[in-house]
């Protein structure tokens, strides 16, 4: 019985083509939006998760700022000395700690002139982020220690100041904190972006490099703030306890006065923004769908008097209360659900044709296809009760002498 | 659904279920709000198995309210109405409903089968509101069209049928669940003199096979194929006589009327 329902139900439809598509418009834009804005937000969402998941969710920045708005003291900045001493006390849990300094720079090779943003690191930095050598090395423990105007290259940037991608041995000149001096090519690396890092850096003629952190924190060693990356698996926010109190201890400030920034915070409030905007996208699906689902109660009620004689003649052959609305209960279930697959189509082809444009790899959840199908029936249901149980009430006599 | 089926009224004696219909002091009336119609006054009628009745009457002579009482359609203000020995002015509308499906079997003047949908489907109809598996339901409804001389177009839509043809896919319909009792309403109301014979003849034929019939019609010559004519006046009935079905001659005198036509 209920396959004879739904094959009456999708007779009906078909029997008003225009009509019935016209009706399902308004739950096809609602799906279609919902899908296209929730694809979009997965897809954002695996991206940041992605980009998080390159930067470590170990990595944290740590700085000593003033809550009440005093001044800076020359306690609070760190120095070589110090990050020795913390990476000793925290051995169990730091695996990495820099000065997180770095300067931009235009590095100058004949006529080619090229804008840097040069990075300070220790020889270790691989350990923690992976850099992809392709020509010559890593910078090694002599050039932090001796302080050498060593340096580490990317490769796109390295075509552009001397023409060829290996340009390990080559000298170029460049000024850093108001000295010019020349500096040495020791190795090339090649960036591994995601579609989203490339989409920002595609705007960003900065190209990067690193070199000694040693060389950035000269002359005096004052550093204002520091990078660190803990050891994988430390309980981060356990961390960040101990050691803000530790740190606070030692350069006599108050607890708040030291920021902890870490990545996992950072993904937290990620999070929270999506969160957000999921609830926008439930507030727009909520109307979309209310607006849709009256449309369809309008043209209900118009099939169920223009079809009184069915109705009637129905009835008379036997159709129970019951049957009658069942039939009506089913065709605006299935009008509305077929809308609903129509506007995942709608959606999910945007979202493709955007990806397709962008080079961007797109996430389109079968969970939320069904739940939008399965939502856009449940609307047509409960919008169909009212015009079915008019149908249903319909007086065999009446609806049979029915014009 | 059948719970009532058994229970039969006390004052039901034996013959009763010779007695397929049976009509005690039926008053239907109508309230319009301001004024209250009687459309009918004190019916009394038992209808046998197998007769084949006509009622007879002009427009508003209380045969279309006898009509609608016998097929089930609407229930007595007063009195009682026995089919197959139920009384049905205690009935529920879905219980009516079933009783509709599984007893009688409607014939209309406007033929009435479902628009857009092919003759097989239209005649599946009651079967699919009995719960007939689909399986039994196509062959059943195959047969029945096959009967009425439409086997070879099972898959044709009512509009892509003549009168005569939409008339004989609602007798098709009519007999699907093989109810005991056949109405027909104005059968041939709409239809030529030639498919209106060929209707009636139709209906005759069931009659003789064993079928009871119960046609309301104004004309004459339809109502002549009848084994029995009732005659309604102002909600009463006024006379109730039996009559020679003169099925033969009327089927001479339509064909010469057949021939005749296309000039």
């Amino acid at each position: 019985m209920l396959l004879e329902n739904m094959s009456m139900a999708i007779h009906a439809i078909k029997a008003n083509k225009m009509r019935s598509f016209l009706t399902m418009l308004g739950i096809i834009i609602g799906i279609g939006s919902v899908i296209a804005i929730v694809s979009i937000g997965d897809t954002m969402r695996f991206m940041v998760s992605d980009i998080y998941k390159n930067a470590g969710v170990t990595l944290a920045y740590v700085y000593v700022w003033p809550k009440d708005g005093g001044d800076m003291r020359e306690s609070d900045y760190f120095t070589l000395d110090e990050m020795d001493r913390l990476k000793e006390v925290f051995g169990d849990e730091i695996s990495y700690i820099d000065s997180n300094a770095s300067t931009n720079a235009e590095a100058v090779f004949g006529r080619n002139k090229v804008k840097y943003q040069f990075e300070g690191i220790f020889s270790n930095y691989p350990e923690v982020q992976k850099i992809n050598i392709i020509y010559g090395r890593n910078l090694n423990e002599a050039d932090i220690k001796g302080r050498k105007n060593n340096v580490v290259l990317e490769a796109k940037g390295a075509k552009e100041l001397f023409g060829t991608e290996n340009a390990v041995g080559k000298t170029f000149r460049t000024t850093i904190y108001g000295t010019t001096d020349d500096y040495n090519v020791v190795g090339i690396y090649k960036e591994d972006l995601n579609p989203f890092e490339a989409m920002m850096a595609g705007t960003n003629a900065t190209r990067s490099g690193y070199v000694p952190d040693s060389l950035l924190t000269w002359p005096n060693d004052n550093i204002y703030g520091l990078r660190l990356y803990a050891k994988e698996g430390t309980d981060m926010n356990a961390f960040s306890d101990t050691f803000t109190s530790y740190l606070a201890k030692t350069k006599n400030r108050n607890k708040e006065d030291v920021t902890f920034y870490s990545v996992s915070s950072e993904m937290g409030s990620a999070d929270t923004i999506m969160g957000g905007l999921s609830a926008a996208v439930g507030g727009i699906a909520a109307i979309s769908l209310l607006v849709g689902g009256i449309g369809i109660m309008n043209i209900m009620l118009v099939s169920v008097t223009e079809r009184t004689r069915e109705i009637g003649i129905r009835k008379a052959l036997g159709a129970k209360t019951r049957d009658v609305l069942i039939q009506f209960l089913t065709e605006s279930a299935i009008l509305s659900a077929l809308g609903g697959i129509l506007g995942v189509a709608v959606g999910g082809g945007l979202v493709l044709l955007g990806g397709t444009l962008f080079h961007m790899k797109v996430v389109i959840k079968p969970s939320v296809i069904l739940v939008a199908v399965g939502f856009s029936a449940l609307v047509g249901l409960f919008f169909g009760i009212y015009p079915a149980s008019k149908a249903a009430k319909a007086d065999p006599i009446d609806a049979l002498r029915y014009e | 659904m059948w719970k009532k089926k058994d229970k039969l009224p006390a004052c039901v004696t034996e013959n009763v279920r010779e007695d397929l219909i049976k009509l005690v002091d039926v008053v239907k009336v109508y309230d319009t709000g301001s004024i209250k119609v009687l459309g009918l006054k004190r019916v009394n009628l038992t209808i046998k198995r197998g007769e084949f009745v006509a009622i007879m009457g002009q427009s508003g002579s209380g045969k279309s309210t006898l009509m609608n009482i016998l097929g089930c359609l609407d229930r007595p203000t007063m009195g009682h109405f026995y089919l197959d020995g139920i009384d049905t002015a205690e009935l529920s509308a879905d219980e009516l409903s079933a009783i509709r499906n599984r007893k009688i079997g409607f014939v209309f003047q406007s033929f009435n089968l479902i628009a857009r949908t092919s003759a097989l489907k239209n005649v599946e109809l009651p079967m699919t509101y009995a719960h007939i598996s689909k399986k039994t339901r196509e062959e059943r409804a195959l047969m029945l069209l096959e009967r009425v001389g439409l086997g070879k177009r099972y898959e044709h839509m009512p509009n892509e049928l003549s009168g005569g043809q939409r008339q004989r896919v609602a007798i098709a319909r009519a007999l699907a669940n093989e109810p005991p009792l056949i109405m027909a309403d104005e059968p041939t109301g709409n239809l030529d003199t030639a498919s209106s014979v060929e209707i009636m003849e139709l209906f005759s034929q069931l009659h003789r096979e064993g079928a009871t019939v119960v046609l309301v019609t104004h004309e004459e010559n339809i109502a002549a194929f009848a084994g029995r004519i009732i005659r309604f006046r102002d909600g009463q009935l006024v006379s109730d006589l039996p009559n020679v079905p003169q099925s033969q001659g009327q089927e001479e005198t339509a064909k010469t009327e057949k021939e005749g036509a296309p000039c």
